[in-house]
């Protein structure tokens, strides 16, 4: 790969136009997400930031424009493709199955598993990595308080071993402990080399954590750039960073 | 004494039909919102496809078996596709009044095309009589509770043990995140109206011999399923189990104690009693379903 560009990015949205039948929500998208980065997505409630996650990840159609995950295109391609080519999705809100044991709603983040991929030791290995499912890997998963809920469904999607995490708003009604710890996960993904998309409300504590930013707007990228540089321009610290925190109610 | 555990096994062998009846009712709501008033009918007819066999000369075992597959295709596959499919597009609501107007066309479609009168139906489980503590017990009503009870166990086994069926129960549960883990929805909702279709051909087997087949004979059945359904909580198997249960065995006391011409009342008292001081039902979860 000497030719290339020395990143090439490892996903790459293009022009996409999508929507909820006649209603078009997305007028445009672009933007890209480099290797081993972690990228935040902002915008205000509506921008159509998680339907860029559902259209990416094959849960919403693209009427035009193009997805492409490491070079090869995936526009439209339904979850079971992404899943096995190593992308994974964590959607906004609750995703687990409620009466379903917490070791087994792990053991359906496998069901995509190709031939060779041993389900029961990476299920093995999860549970080594995060000692509170192993703890409570009999018991339903409803009975999880709503951080703990976050954590399966993270640990879920890792069991395919993904090179490119979605992650929809993962700090929602959590603790700011439990933040701190699901923060804490992204960062030691980005360490394996494992690359992350997130979209948060959180938005300064999301960028401080971040590599790139990206500002969504009416279905367009309105800004694109490092997230230090986005986390000091004043046109992002005036509509999304001043009094967030205190004002997320 | 003896009387008392006469009509506590007759009780038992009907209620584990109903339970039969009611855990594929329940099965087709959780995983499909699927309200199927022709549910009785649809225990009805398989006897139907069994008789139809028989008067082609088909040996019992043969009958059976042929029940039991046209049952699987068109109260399983063809049911699904031809109706659910297209009415459930409409909302949930349409497709419960299509299956009314189904439980109709099921009634009178067996009328017309094969007999108003009631049918005799062979027993493919032994009859007579054993005595336990000074009663004669049928065998026939433990032949059909042990029956069911070994169905109703090994569904259960397969939908908590299998890979199978946890998907089909994610499926049930959350079927938009289930899709997203590549779990082949559409295919486990179609396992789930084929197991319905499959418990309900069992009920029709255990039940016709001892009531005989008739077009009519799935009144009473569906409502007893319905409301076994909703006393043991509407979402539960284990709960459709219990009501079935209750359901049968307080039917059979009603009958002999109280008064035959109210025995069909007492269904109805119960369900009224459950939903008064227990709305979500025996084993029940308040549903936080938005349908
Ligand atoms: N299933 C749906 N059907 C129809 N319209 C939808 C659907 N989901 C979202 N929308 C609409 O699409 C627009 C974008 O929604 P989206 O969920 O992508 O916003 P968002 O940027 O993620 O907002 P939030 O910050 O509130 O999560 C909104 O106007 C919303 O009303
Ligand atoms: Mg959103």
């Amino acid at each position: 790969m000497s030719g290339s560009k020395a990143a090439e990015p490892v996903l790459r949205v293009k022009d996409i136009v999508a929507g909820y039948g006649e209603m078009t929500i997305l007028n445009g998208t672009t933007f890209d997400v480099r290797p081993g980065t972690i990228t935040t997505v902002i915008g205000p409630n509506g921008a159509g930031k998680s339907t860029v996650f559902k259209t990416i990840f094959g849960m919403l159609k693209a009427r035009s424009g193009s997805v492409t995950f490491k070079g090869q295109d995936i526009t439209n391609a339904p979850p079971r493709r992404l899943l096995t080519l190593g992308l994974c999705y964590v959607p906004q809100g609750r995703n687990i199955f409620p009466e379903l044991s917490v070791r087994h709603n792990l053991e359906l983040g496998g069901v995509s598993a190709g031939a060779g991929v041993d389900v029961p030791a990476r299920v093995e290995a999860l549970m080594e990595r995060f000692p509170m499912l192993r703890k409570k890997s009999g018991q339903q998963a409803s009975t999880l308080s709503g951080g703990e809920q976050k954590l399966l469904e993270i640990a879920r999607s890792l069991l395919l071993d993904p090179q490119l995490m979605l992650v929809d708003e993962p700090s929602i009604g959590l603790s700011p402990l439990m933040v701190q710890e699901v923060f804490g996960i992204l960062k030691d993904l980005r360490q394996k080399g494992v690359s992350v998309l997130m979209i948060e409300q959180n938005a300064r504590s999301a960028l401080e954590i971040s590599d790139d930013g990206l500002v969504l707007e009416l279905g367009r990228t309105r800004i694109q750039d490092d997230a230090a540089r986005l986390l000091a321009d004043p046109r992002v610290g005036q509509l999304f960073l001043g009094g967030v925190v205190g004002d997320a109610a | 004494m003896a009387n008392m555990i006469n009509l506590l096994m007759a009780g038992l062998a009907t209620g584990a039909i109903y339970a039969l009846v009611a855990i594929g009712f329940t099965l087709l709501w959780q995983t499909s919102q699927t309200i199927n008033f022709a549910q009785g009918e649809f225990v009805m007819l398989p006897a139907f496809f069994v008789l139809a066999a028989l008067n082609l000369k088909a040996p019992l075992w043969l009958a059976l078996l042929i029940g039991l597959g046209a049952s699987l295709l068109v109260l399983g596959a063809l049911f699904k596709r031809a109706v659910v499919d297209p009415m459930l597009r409409h909302g949930v609501l349409p497709l419960a009044i299509c299956t009314m107007a189904l439980s109709i066309f099921l009634k009178e479609g067996v009328k017309e095309s094969y007999s108003a009168e009631a049918s005799p139906f062979p027993s493919f489980v032994p009859g007579g009589n054993v005595s336990l503590l000074g009663a004669q017990i049928s065998i026939q009503s433990v032949s059909i509770f042990v029956f069911a009870l070994v169905v109703v166990f090994a569904l259960q086994a397969f939908l908590m043990r299998t890979s199978t069926g946890r998907q089909m129960q994610a499926t049930a549960q959350n079927p938009s995140v289930a899709r997203l883990l590549g779990i082949p929805v559409e295919r486990m909702i179609l396992y789930t109206f084929l197991i319905n279709a499959g418990l309900v051909a069992l009920a029709s087997f255990l039940v016709s011999p001892v009531y005989l087949a008739k077009f009519s004979s799935g009144e009473t059945l569906g409502l007893a399923a319905f409301i076994a359904a909703i006393v043991g909580g509407f979402n539960q198997i284990r709960g459709a189990i219990a009501g079935g249960l209750l359901l049968g065995v307080v039917d059979n006391f009603a009958a002999a104690y109280v008064s035959t011409q109210y025995r069909g009342a007492v269904p109805l008292f119960l369900l009224i009693a459950v939903i008064l001081f227990r709305p979500q039902g025996l084993f029940g979860r308040a549903e936080e379903r938005t349908v």
